[in-house]
């Protein structure tokens, strides 16, 4: 059985207009080695500076217009059983940090893609692949977040977009599993428009790691045609892209046009 | 469903640590004044919204143009005769620019037909990181100050300028020269020089013509160059060879020049010229031979070589850069897309 609990000491997003994104309650607090309860709040975990990042994105968004409702609608989301048990420790834990999750999920293995789908989340950020797989398969666009991209201390919300599957599309308009992803990618690209080339609190990348330009000029087309302005590129051609990666320190990772592309 | 869904092929560019690779900045590749005076007068977003504008129109060359075109043209003899060698130029595009200017680079690119697969447009941000990730060999660009921070961080590294008159260059044969003290040399004996004068420099280096200098920032550029020649050595086409290195040094042959000499004999490393001016102006000698592109550590010799014509580019390492001549070229570059 789900439970949805808003969280009341944070001021709930208008569901129309903001970009709903869940994470993993086990990717943002870190589950010790005894989970008996007997610390009232977890440590952080991996997922801790991407909320972080994401909160300041929405200070900056109603800094530039009080009014906006583009803003990120965080989801707190419980997956195991184990998980789902412990909800007043991941809500007096969520409250202690101050982190701003507008509400909090509690299902199961079995019933997590449900809920993600009647909460309307539009991303879906988890540690574990097979989730990440899952919510996918669901048509949710998902992302595993990486252990060591999503720990970096980055002020700046860092999106990276992998060029590498292109998807040609004809004059006929997006099938379903197109929409999604699509959607996603321009509400993205219009919260970036709120800033300036400089000092954004989020920067969009685009790494191409397997073709030469063609693939990269075409990714590039493909998102200004979602909506993404991107700031930053590289084009690898096949050079290694873990040095690249760790330069480029993207809090996660979305392939262009589809989220269920097996690289 | 009217959808095609594949992975692009994999590139055969070869592996980094492999290749040579020279990262040349979108500044000193292509020709982009009017842009940057958009840039430097009316700001960035004017500059990014005039390029977007223009994106189908290429640029046209800049000063690193044909010292690119004539890497290729070495590439594709080396491929002739080792076709599964992975010891190539590779040429990274490592600009400051924004993803926003991306499509009208890639066009130019495409344009003039160019093999640039690799490109990092950091959208403002540093590029040392990368330089590194990519085994950069030889990084150029407007930036002096990027290239500064390359050169502390053990990359050779030199600024290139904008300039009205360059000559034509041979498209088959790569040619490239270097100065010696504080490019391919360090700069000992040129500091004995500024502190003491032409003739306790005389004096000091016949005393120790037999000691190799230090080496400086260029001296595994040319290590890299060398090992390339080899290659076609190797195969019979010394008199052929589509590379050639020059020293164009200020020492004189009758004296200084023996411990220049001596110190790229004993690192093992052969030039195919050296041309001892005995202080003399390198103009008119670099007019003669035609290099792609000229390394110097002093302004003034840039900017001599550059009137007459030869792409030169400066090197900002070691003494000379504290005691600036009057009337150098602007240095001072505002923190530009490049």
């Amino acid at each position: 059985m789900v439970a949805t609990v808003e969280n009341t000491d944070v001021k709930q997003k208008d569901a129309d207009r903001a970009l709903i994104v869940a994470v993993t309650s086990r990717s943002v607090f870190e589950s010790g080695a005894d989970d008996d309860g007997d610390e009232e709040v977890y440590k952080v975990g991996t997922a801790f500076p991407l909320l972080q990042a994401l909160q300041r994105v929405n200070e900056r968004l109603l800094e530039e217009n009080p009014a906006e409702s583009l803003l990120f609608d965080v989801v707190l989301i419980t997956t195991d059983r184990q998980q789902q048990q412990q909800s007043s420790r991941i809500i007096s834990s969520t409250r202690h940090y101050g982190l701003e999750v507008g509400r909090f999920c509690f299902s199961s293995e079995e019933d997590f893609t449900e809920s993600l789908l009647t909460n309307n989340v539009q991303l879906f950020l988890s540690t574990d692949a097979m989730e990440a797989s899952q919510a996918s398969q669901k048509g949710v666009v998902s992302a595993q977040l990486d252990q060591h991209a999503a720990s970096c201390p980055s002020e700046q919300l860092r999106v990276l977009f992998c060029g590498d599957a292109v998807v040609r599309l004809s004059s006929s308009p997006a099938p379903a599993s197109q929409q999604a992803p699509q959607s996603f990618s321009a509400q993205l690209g219009e919260m970036r428009q709120r800033f300036g080339l400089f000092d954004s609190p989020v920067s969009v990348v685009l790494v191409t790691s397997r073709g030469g330009r063609e693939s990269c000029g075409t990714a590039l087309r493909t998102l200004r045609s979602h909506g993404v302005s991107v700031d930053e590129a590289y084009c690898l051609a096949g050079a290694p892209r873990g040095p690249m990666l760790s330069l480029i320190r993207p809090h996660f990772l979305l392939s262009v046009g589809f989220s269920d592309l097996k690289e | 469903m009217n959808m095609k869904r594949f992975f692009e092929p994999l590139i055969l560019q070869p592996k980094p640590e492999n290749a040579i690779t020279i990262a040349v900045s979108s500044r000193v590749l292509f020709n982009m004044e009017k842009e940057q005076q958009i840039y430097e007068h009316q700001g960035m977003e004017d500059y990014i919204k005039h390029q977007v504008e223009h994106e189908t129109e290429p640029f046209s060359a800049g000063p690193a143009f044909s010292f690119i075109k004539a890497l290729e043209a070495v590439n594709t003899r080396l491929r002739e005769l080792y076709p599964d060698s992975e010891e190539l130029f590779d040429v990274v595009l490592m600009t400051n620019n924004h993803a926003n200017v991306g499509l009208r680079l890639i066009n130019t690119i495409n344009h003039h037909r160019l093999f640039i697969e690799r490109f990092c447009m950091t959208g403002g941000n540093s590029p040392i990181g990368y330089l590194k990730a990519y085994h950069t060999n030889l990084y150029l660009s407007a930036d002096p100050v990027k290239v500064r921070e390359a050169l502390g961080e053990g990359i050779a590294a030199a600024t290139m300028f904008t300039q009205e008159k360059m000559k034509e260059v041979s498209e088959t044969q790569l040619r490239v020269a270097f100065d010696g003290d504080a490019v391919l040399f360090s700069d000992e004996s040129e500091r004995i020089y500024k502190a003491h004068g032409l003739d306790k420099f005389f004096e000091h280096e016949k005393a120790h013509e037999n000691k190799p200098l230090d080496h400086g920032p260029l001296k595994g550029f040319l290590e890299a160059l060398g090992k390339l020649q080899k290659k076609f050595y190797d195969k019979g086409q010394r008199m052929d060879c589509p590379i050639r290195t020059y020293l164009v040094t200020a020492r004189s042959a009758a004296s200084s020049g023996t411990r220049a000499l001596k110190t790229l004999r004993s690192w093992g490393l052969e030039i195919d010229e050296a041309l001892f001016l005995a202080g003399a102006p390198k103009g008119p000698m670099l007019e003669k031979i035609r290099p792609h592109i000229f390394f110097d550590d002093q302004m003034f010799h840039v900017e001599g070589a550059a009137e007459m014509g030869t792409v030169a580019c400066h090197v900002p390492y070691g003494i000379a850069q504290r005691v600036t001549k009057k009337g150098t070229m602007n240095e001072e570059t505002s923190s530009a897309p490049k």
